[in-house]
């Protein structure tokens, strides 16, 4: 199995711009939370803005206490002190002032991280996950078709964390960024316009080279994720065909074929490196030829005296280190904004993608007990294009007749069961229960009304009983223990040491697949449906111990509608009906009997079994093996 | 002075990260132990992480100077008024800068190169590890387990080898340059930001423990969320057949919930302890504007205005990497929980170590014999008790018996997945646990119930038998199973893209492929576990003639077969509860009139006995 597969298709690119209008609307739902942090972010740059001010007027009390030469100190909005106070009380009720923002500041910042924590964790991310993970719960088989499981479980996990990013790593961010900016502009602007106006020359430069940067290592990072996926997939399949890889003997070719893989993820995310090893230090280059212009003209201004030393010059070296912080932090902020946007289309991905199988809305005709007569009119489906499954397939089943399906692999078997429950749509002509066509039913209702037992019987790591009770949580332990016992089940489950509630491993794997089926078959008709689909139950059991499943499936079916995948001639010959496929058509129908007479297809697949009827019916065991 | 050089490293040590001292194991996890071999998985980079240590050393240096130049060059406008010095000394700061910024690029470029190539190491060493631990260990822990110890735990640490350790480096230098430059300008102000050192350090210390909790408990519950997701991904099929979407919908809710109540626990010890050291530092101006200025304004030996000024930069510089120091504390956790959890997975021993002096196995006949072999996955529950049994090359040996009489443990030991407890397994009489498995795998094929594919095309899953092995020997290896048709079938024959775990083909094709793989292999030693049951009766009356061929000249293993086959077996061997209770071929079983013939009788029962009532 070389890796050399292209990894799995990127989701279709998304015009940025519709992206963020649709980031800006989730980001409205939560509006308030968002506003709470706002405020108590803005509150704590306002009191950072004080702090500093204060510092700075601390810097000129004393400047002027020292040096009377000196101009006094400009208190803010005019409000100085009485001249009967001496320097050293000014300057404690400066230390006071600043001390008792800086605790402040301390509260709101417990109070920020919290709402920013509450906003994040508890909100966004949980709303998001329950979101995609619904609608994965939604998703036809086709989308599972034709996606890895891997890639698909990201979505829930780390991508989702990746669109959240967009709130609190870039419009929260983005806010506040602009307003502290907006703050400290002003702030300056009332020291020195000309001043603040060279200091901040270069800030556009910064702009250009952020979005520079932000085109050309979004595709990298596109590219990133999906070679990230494709490793984890080649880990997951490892461990899951462990047995194939030590049974070949192929560790060390897996190994090398990992090595490369991993290797190649590691040249890439270099190049992202080197990227953004560049852009960093040139943002902070940009911000320290800012300060170099504030000493060579703040210098010559307080030279002047122009400006003051303390709340001039001090303060706006400060605030200018404050700004280009801010502006910093947009480099951060263009690389969440490619973080998230990439989680976005992945996550979007999921959750705008149609559900092409669902009820009508109100429409939809409920059911309560359907009779179980099922009709397909000209039905033709494809799994997707040119994989024709089934061609124009017609037939009528009266309820509680038994119908045994046979026919080579790939001959459609599996499709023709899988339109019953509506897990794909037919692409032309109807499949209809009790005269109704399948798409006007309340989907929940109709599969409410089907039992189904898969080829491979997945049963979820809780206990038996909440296996068995899958379909209908509240089912009481009478109905569970009565579905086991129809599906001959009872009895193995009691002979576990706890029963009922014994736990089932991970896939079910410390039972074994007869037993792993018979449960299976307990939750399909704990329901009590009045149809029942087994898609080749026997087929992963030994035929040793195949006569217990039988048994359970033989009684599990008494009553119900069935159709039922088979091979056996047990079960073809206690089918009412049986329908041969080939290509995707019926190409004999009729009783057991009936197409054994008719020497078609049916009796030459039968042969090779009948030989064995008829070994021990009469019995000559000496006579030659016909193979 | 000398006095304040000395504190202004200690607090900055105390304050990197306490767990680097290492004086107390919190919960005996987070300790020294755990960093240094974290520090390991850079000696192969050694190099380029030595000159990292050099350029984060400039660095550290080259930051307080940034800022004492600046303090310097508004100090000296003010005591001289030298318009021209300004000039000289403003252009003097710029080249500087632009001289840390180079070193800064180099400084991020490697660490981030470095961080990278240590989480590829840890990858491949996962990955090595994994393939190398025996089947038990697959048995026991769950696929999601080793997924997350792969993304999430190396992720952790990448962001410590990267971030946490250089960032937490540059940090400290630049406290440290500070704290001298501070003893170095006014040793009395210099005492007083050492008394807020022991405030910090207690802070720590008390936060460092609540912290690595709820790092851990967010960590266990994500883990929660990330295996519900796994098995809601691959149950899908149920879980929609059986209309449980709400259900499921609501239960992983209360899941994510959980995880968020874990992340806000977090969040409120994280915001408790950050703003804590930011207040700090504003305590530190508050303390310094009144006591600078006092010494300024009476004692005339104190420090004029321009030392305050620098100090007032300074200072700073000494307490600003503290918050973000409580930052990279934060992440310094994580990424040593990541390593916590990743090193305990990479120290699990597997199973049994295969010794040195185990020899490859020369070329076989296919005999294989069983002595005495007791064996049992857990201790209460023996799978075998005691099994002997000889078979010659080109034998057919059908194993039957019910669902954990011990069937498939003989053939897990037959292939070296599991060792006996006791007793000998041997092929062509070398004893299995002399041989190297690599050797033996080379001439045992296997086509097992799962039937299990790899995501690739058929022809890739085929190849996989034999490396180097091409197109044409793979339609050999089709002609020969007689079933070239049913390839050809395929909606892009050999080229047919296979999808995860298979998917994609029916059961049937998969078996198949799994035939065309094992045949391909050409092994002198076959293993078919329960092999055909699950290809339909059209695909079977191709398949027996297949298998005809595939079993002839080859020592053959058949589990739970198809009868035909098994009454052409040479032996029947029927387990029961680990033992083997009948032996013989078909027609002697039967005559024998015990447990097989029984069991035949009952098979050939439900698959002809037309239904009762």
């Amino acid at each position: 199995m070389p890796t050399e597969n292209p990894p799995s298709p990127q989701p279709e690119d998304y015009p940025a711009s519709k992206l963020v209008s649709r980031l800006l609307k989730l980001s409205w739902n939560y509006r308030w939370g968002c506003l709470l942090v706002l405020f108590l972010q803005i509150f704590q740059v306002g009191l950072t803005l004080s702090a500093l001010g204060f510092t700075g007027l601390g810097i000129d009390v004393i400047h002027h206490a020292s040096n009377p030469e000196v101009p006094e100190a400009n208190w803010p909005f005019g409000i100085a002190p009485p001249d009967s106070w001496s320097p050293i009380n000014e300057l404690l009720l400066v230390s006071a002032l600043i001390l008792s923002f800086a605790l402040t500041k301390m509260v709101l910042g417990f109070a920020n991280t919290v709402a920013v924590g509450h906003l994040v964790h508890r909100q966004i991310v949980v709303d998001l996950r329950s979101q995609v993970y619904k609608k994965l719960q939604r998703l036809s088989f086709r989308f599972y078709d034709g996606s890895a499981s891997g890639s698909i479980i990201n979505r829930v996990t780390s991508d989702v964390q990746m669109v959240r990013t967009f709130i609190d790593g870039v419009m929260l961010p983005v806010f506040i960024v602009a307003l502290s900016l907006f703050f400290y502009l002003n702030y300056m602007l009332r020291i020195h316009v000309l001043l603040t106006l060279a200091c901040l020359a270069t800030t556009p430069l910064l702009w250009g080279l952020a979005i520079y940067f932000s085109k050309k290592v979004r595709p990298a990072y596109k590219r990133n994720r999906v070679l990230v996926d494709d490793m984890v997939l080649r880990l997951a399949e490892t461990i899951q065909g462990i047995a194939v890889v030590k049974g070949f003997g192929r560790e060390k070719e897996e190994q090398e074929r990992f090595f490369s893989k991993a290797e190649y993820v590691r040249e890439q995310q270099g190049w992202i490196f080197q990227q953004i090893s560049r852009f960093s230090p040139s943002i902070g280059f940009l911000t320290q030829l800012n300060m170099m212009i504030l000493l060579m003209y703040g210098g010559w201004l307080v030279i002047n005296e122009e400006i003051a030393l303390g709340t001039g010059l001090v303060v706006f070296a400060s605030l200018l280190t404050q700004f280009s912080n801010q502006v910093n932090q947009i480099s951060g902020i263009t690389n969440q904004i490619q973080r998230s946007f990439t989680g976005a289309r992945r996550v979007f991905e999921v959750i705008d993608r149609p559900v092409d199988i669902k009820s009508h809305g109100k429409k939809a005709v409920t059911l309560d007990q359907t009779r179980g007569d099922v009709t397909f009119e000209n039905v033709s489906f494809e799994y997707k294009e040119n994989a024709t499954a089934l061609v124009d397939m017609s037939f009528e089943v009266k309820a509680g007749t038994c119908v045994a399906i046979l026919g080579a692999t790939g001959s459609g078997k599996s499709a023709m069961l899988s339109l019953i429950p509506r897990f794909y749509d037919p692409n032309q002509g109807r499949v209809l229960l009790d005269g109704h066509d399948l798409r006007d039913l309340d989907l929940d209702d109709l599969r409410r009304n089907i039992g189904i037992v898969f080829q491979e019987s997945f049963l979820f790591s809780m206990s038996i009983a909440e296996n068995i009770a899958f379909g209908n949580p509240d089912a009481t332990r009478e109905q569970v223990e009565k579905a086991a016992k129809i599906a001959r089940a009872h009895d193995f489950i009691m002979a576990m040491k706890d029963g009922y509630d014994s736990v089932v491993g991970e896939s079910g794997s410390d039972l074994s697949g007869g037993q792993r089926q018979r449960i299976a078959i307990a939750r399909a008709i704990l329901l009590e449906p009045s149809i029942l689909l087994l898609d080749d139950p026997t087929a992963a059991i030994d035929p040793q111990t195949e006569h217990e499943i039988l048994e359970a499936m033989e009684s599990a079916m008494r009553g119900r509608t069935t159709f039922v995948v088979a091979h056996r001639l047990s079960t073809l010959r206690r089918a009412d009906l049986i329908f041969v496929l080939e290509k995707g058509r019926i190409i004999e129908t009729g009783s057991h009997e009936a197409l054994i007479q008719r020497g078609g297809h049916y009796s030459k697949a039968a042969s090779l079994q009948i030989i064995d009827d008829e070994l021990e019916t009469f019995g000559p065991i000496e006579r030659i093996d016909p193979l | 002075m000398k006095l304040g050089g000395g504190g202004g490293g200690l607090s900055s040590a105390g304050t990197k990260a306490g767990m680097i001292e290492g004086e107390r194991p919190a919960s005996g996890v987070l300790d020294l132990g755990l960093l240094k071999r974290l520090f390991t998985f850079t000696r192969p980079y050694a190099k380029s992480r030595n000159i990292l240590f050099v350029l984060v050393i400039v660095r550290g240096m080259q930051l307080p100077i940034l800022a004492w130049m600046v303090g310097a060059i508004i100090d000296s406008t003010v005591a001289n008024k030298d318009l021209p010095m300004l000039f000289w000394s403003a252009g003097a700061y710029i080249v500087f800068a632009a001289f840390t910024d180079i070193t800064f690029c180099f400084r991020m470029r490697l660490a981030l190169n470095l961080g990278e190539s240590v989480i590829r190491d840890l990858r491949i060493k996962i990955y090595d590890h994994l393939l190398n631990m025996r089947m038990g260990y697959f048995h026991r822990y769950s696929l999601g387990r080793s997924i997350s110890r792969f993304t999430t735990d190396a992720e952790a640490v990448r962001m410590g080898v990267q971030d946490v350790l250089f960032v937490t480096l540059v940090q400290g230098g630049q406290m440290i340059g500070a704290a001298v430059l501070m003893a170095i300008y006014d040793p009395i102000l210099f005492l007083i930001v050492l008394g807020l050192v022991p405030i910090l350090w207690v802070l720590n210390h008390h936060f460092r423990k609540r912290l690595s909790t709820a790092h851990r408990e967010v960590q266990e519950s994500y883990s929660r969320v990330t295996s519900s997701i796994a098995e809601a991904v691959n149950g899908i099929r149920v879980t929609q057949g059986f209309v449980r979407g709400d259900l499921n919908t609501s239960l992983f809710h209360s899941l994510a919930q959980d995880h968020a109540e874990q992340n806000m626990k977090l969040a409120r010890t994280t915001g408790f302890f950050i703003p804590l050291l930011e207040f700090n530092s504003q305590l530190f101006i508050a303390i310094l504007i009144f006591f600078g200025g006092y010494q300024v304004l009476y004692l005339d030996h104190g420090i004029q205005v321009g030392e305050l000024i620098m100090f007032f930069f300074l200072a700073n510089l000494f307490f600003s990497p503290i918050q973000n120091l409580g930052n990279q504390y934060n992440n310094a956790l994580n990424a040593l929980a990541g390593a916590e959890r990743l090193f305990n997975f990479l120290d699990l021993k597997p199973d049994w170590e295969e010794p040195d002096n185990v020899k490859d196995l020369p070329p076989i006949q296919g005999r294989v014999e069983f002595d005495r072999v007791k064996f049992s996955y857990n201790e209460d529950r023996p799978a075998l008790k005691g099994v002997s049994f000889t078979a010659e090359p080109g034998q057919t040996i059908a194993l039957v018996g019910h669902t954990g009489s011990g069937k498939s443990t003989i053939i897990n030991l037959l292939s070296k997945f599991y060792l006996p407890d006791e007793g000998r397994v041997l092929i062509d009489g070398h004893d299995m646990t002399e041989i190297a498995g690599a050797s033996l795998y080379r001439q045992l094929g296997m086509v097992q119930q799962q039937n299990l594919l790899f995501s690739g095309t058929v022809l890739t899953n085929i190849l996989f038998a034999k490396p180097g092995a091409t197109r044409e020997d793979v339609h050999e290896v089709i002609e020969a199973l007689g079933c070239r048709e049913l390839f050809e079938a395929l909606p892009e024959g050999l080229d047919t893209p296979v999808g995860e775990k298979g998917g994609g083909l029916s059961l049937g094709q998969r078996q198949l492929v799994c035939f065309a793989r094992a045949m391909l292999a050409d092994p002198r030693i076959l293993i078919l576990d329960e092999a055909t049951s699950s290809i339909d009766a059209m695909t079977e009356l191709v398949l027996q003639e297949a298998l005809t061929r595939l079993l002839a000249n080859r020592t053959s293993f058949l589990v739970a077969h198809r009868l035909s086959t098994i009454r052409r077996a040479d032996l029947i061997m029927v387990l029961q509860q680990g033992e083997i209770i009948e032996r013989g071929n078909h027609e002697n079983l039967l005559k024998q009139d015990g447990t097989y013939a029984q069991l035949y009788r009952q098979f050939v029962q439900a698959t002809t006995e037309p239904p009762k009532g």
